[in-house]
């Protein structure tokens, strides 16, 4: 070939491919800024699917912000927002972090201080729980990790207690629980099967947990590592009695299966929005974040699907009857539900998790 | 500037041409391979080395000299044994890979016609579907009331389902299905470029057809293996989704453990660390591998 020929073809090629970025990058600039959006991180599934139903699809229509969704599990969510804000790249604006590790100092690097926007917005509003707004997030609703059991495997008697989980006789049948980066609700469950009272339950005596552990290691026949693995085991009757989210023990429920649950065995947790720092667009963050918390309507529909405690007490009288009968009871939540230490399990992530390897490896 | 007279002009040109085109059939030009090679580097720089560099940057410096990750990664008996755990796994899946997947390839470089298409296709289809699904899809078969365990217990071989899945084997199994398209198309490569008439003339001086594969055939298809158990072995150790899903107790492995660090606890420091020391055991496994194959007289071809 003609080597003029050739190199008047490569220039064209990289001429070509320059027009091509440039144009490509100022066309992308231009779609983004065209419409008004808010990017939150949730995650995912049934949970996410709720959110848009009740709170993100009304919100776009009142107000023409469009709400972009990406998922990821909590700890990717967590990961990521903070490489967002390391690198000063920041794509997203709202992500969804669990209550404890809200609570941590390391929370505070990479979410923005919703001090300001409490005070001014919600400071009384008696309707909302006291911590519904505070620096760390907002609260998007309450929820717990509980004993889940098959109702029809135990001749009419039920598991009451984590002590009944541990009770192989009189319940037989394969365990479950799960196996994550966060062992805390498996080792408090252990000591509180092992006697230890709600009061002396932190901080941790991991030893005596992972003694109590070894007891009905032989009986697990599955550690989930998501929550559609519980659910998926619990169809295929891998397990019996297994500790999981009361939300996929309600999905479970809506779906036909004969599953029931105690309060008497469960742990408090909840999950919280929090705004990442230099998110783009900030203002419309916090609009969707008012529109939640004046929205009880949107909380008592995403809490009716998810059988959740919503921050709002109006949201709460909205509900259905039969969601409110899955909540805990008054008598429950004074006597029986263990709300975590989240400053104690913050400050020994790194122990409890590589003392839970070792046991678990 | 000094205008070149239009003959020296002719020079350059036909100089600068040949730095840029084939001299010969076999080699190309110092000049031309740089140019080719050029786009290769510098995606090997900017995707590669510059990451590795600041992992290991990371892993060192906080923001001094600090050792310390290191001799956690050392000293906890844990980091230790699963390190063991990885490289075990990784290796029993090279192993059956091969012992599995040579055959395979075997066939598919000697069929002729429709049972080639079949055979290609049944390989390239388990490559193109997704490693999760194919995951997945050995929980359905493995689980409590899966189909391998409804099959034993109701033709009676066994009186309730057996614990399959969850545990080393199955994630073994899994993996081995997963990464067996990378070891069999290497040698699949190496055994088509391997002329029959070489097994032919081998057995006309002799050989019987056992001893002619194994002096001639399987010989020449070393390289092929050699790439496909690199492959194999550096795909497994550093495996990710099947382990999560097939495994259980008992199962942990290294790239588990540094995505729990790197996302859970945000202890990028030491996922460094960890990420590091993985990094110089798989390359010192290689080199060793690598020795170890050219060791072997006359396969100066391999690696």
């Amino acid at each position: 070939m003609n080597l003029c020929v050739e190199n008047q073809t490569r220039k064209k090629a990289i001429l070509l491919a320059v027009s091509y970025v440039a144009f490509s990058g100022v066309f992308g600039t231009v779609m983004a800024t065209a419409a008004e959006k808010v990017v939150i991180a949730t995650t995912g599934g049934a949970y996410e699917r709720a959110l848009r139903e009740a709170w993100f699809d009304p919100f776009s229509e009142q107000t023409g912000i469009e709400v972009v969704t990406v998922a990821g599990t909590n700890a990717e969510m967590r990961a990521k927002a903070a490489a967002m804000v390391r690198s000063d790249n920041v794509s997203w604006d709202l992500y969804l972090q669990g209550d404890i590790q809200a609570s941590s100092d390391e929370h505070a690097q990479y979410a923005q201080d919703l001090s300001g926007f409490c005070d001014e917005q919600f400071s009384n509003n008696a309707d909302l729980t006291e911590d519904a707004c505070t620096a760390a997030g907002v609260r998007l609703l309450s929820n717990a990790t509980l004993l889940a059991y098959r109702q029809d495997a135990f001749d009419g008697a039920a598991p009451e207690s984590w002590a009944d989980m541990w009770d192989l006789d009189r319940l037989p049948g394969g365990r479950s629980f799960p196996n994550f980066d966060d062992p805390w609700r498996v080792m408090a469950a252990a000591l509180l099967a092992d006697g230890v009272s709600r009061e002396e339950l932190f901080p941790l005596d991991i030893d005596r947990a992972l003694a109590k552990l070894d007891k009905i290691r032989p009986a697990v026949s599955l550690w989930w590592k998501s929550g559609d693995q519980s659910m998926q085991g619990f169809r295929h009757g891998e397990y019996t009695i297994g500790q999981i989210w009361l939300t996929r023990a309600k999905a479970l429920k809506s779906e036909g299966h004969p599953i029931a649950w105690t309060h008497k065995a469960s742990f408090l947790v909840g999950d919280r929005i929090a705004l990442i720092k230099n998110a783009s667009n900030q203002d419309n963050a916090l609009r969707l974040l008012e529109y939640w918390l004046n929205s009880p309507q949107a909380q008592a529909q995403v809490c009716d699907v998810l059988s959740c405690t919503p921050p709002s007490e109006a949201a709460m009288s909205m509900m259905s009857d039969e969601a409110r009968d899955d909540m805990p009871s008054t008598e429950e939540i004074e006597n029986h539900v263990v709300v975590p230490d989240a400053k104690w399990i913050n400050d020994n992530a790194a122990l409890m998790l590589e003392r839970w390897n070792s046991w678990i490896q | 500037m000094r205008k070149l007279s239009p003959i020296a002009r002719d020079g350059v040109r036909r100089r600068f041409r040949q730095a840029f085109t084939q001299t010969s059939f076999r080699h190309y030009s110092t000049a031309l391979s740089l140019y080719l090679l050029a786009p290769l580097f510098a995606v090997l720089i900017a995707g590669f080395l510059y990451p590795i560099g600041h992992l290991v940057k990371l892993s060192l410096f906080s923001p001094g000299l600090d050792f310390s990750a290191y001799i956690r990664v050392f000293e906890t008996p844990l980091y230790m044994a699963v390190m063991a755990r990885t490289f075990r796994v990784a290796l029993a899946v090279t192993v059956l890979s091969l012992l599995l997947g040579f055959p395979v390839a075997f066939a598919m470089a000697r069929l002729k016609g429709r049972l080639a298409l079949v055979a290609g296709a049944a390989v390239f289809v388990a490559l193109w579907s997704p490693v999760l699904v194919r995951s997945y899809a050995w929980i359905v078969l493995l689980q409590r009331n899966g189909m391998v365990n409804q099959f034993l217990t109701e033709t009676g071989i066994t009186s309730e389902p057996l614990r399959l899945i969850y545990n080393e084997s199955a994630v073994i199994l899994a993996m081995t299905h997963v990464l067996m398209p990378f070891m069999i198309l290497p040698i699949f490569a190496a055994l088509r470029s391997v002329p029959g008439e070489y097994a032919l003339a081998a057995r006309n001086l002799g050989a019987t057809a056992t001893r002619a594969f194994f002096r001639v055939t399987l010989p020449l298809s070393l390289p092929g293996v050699f790439a496909g158990c690199v492959m194999c072995f550096i795909l497994a150790l550093g495996f990710y989704i099947t382990p999560a899903l097939i495994g259980g107790p008992g199962t942990l492995m290294m790239a588990t453990l540094i995505g729990q660090q790197a996302t859970a606890l945000l202890d990028w420091p030491f996922a460094a660390a960890l990420s590091t020391v993985l990094l110089c055991l798989t390359l010192f496994f290689v080199l060793v591998f690598r020795k170890v194959l050219s060791f072997n007289r006359g396969f100066h071809g391999v690696g």
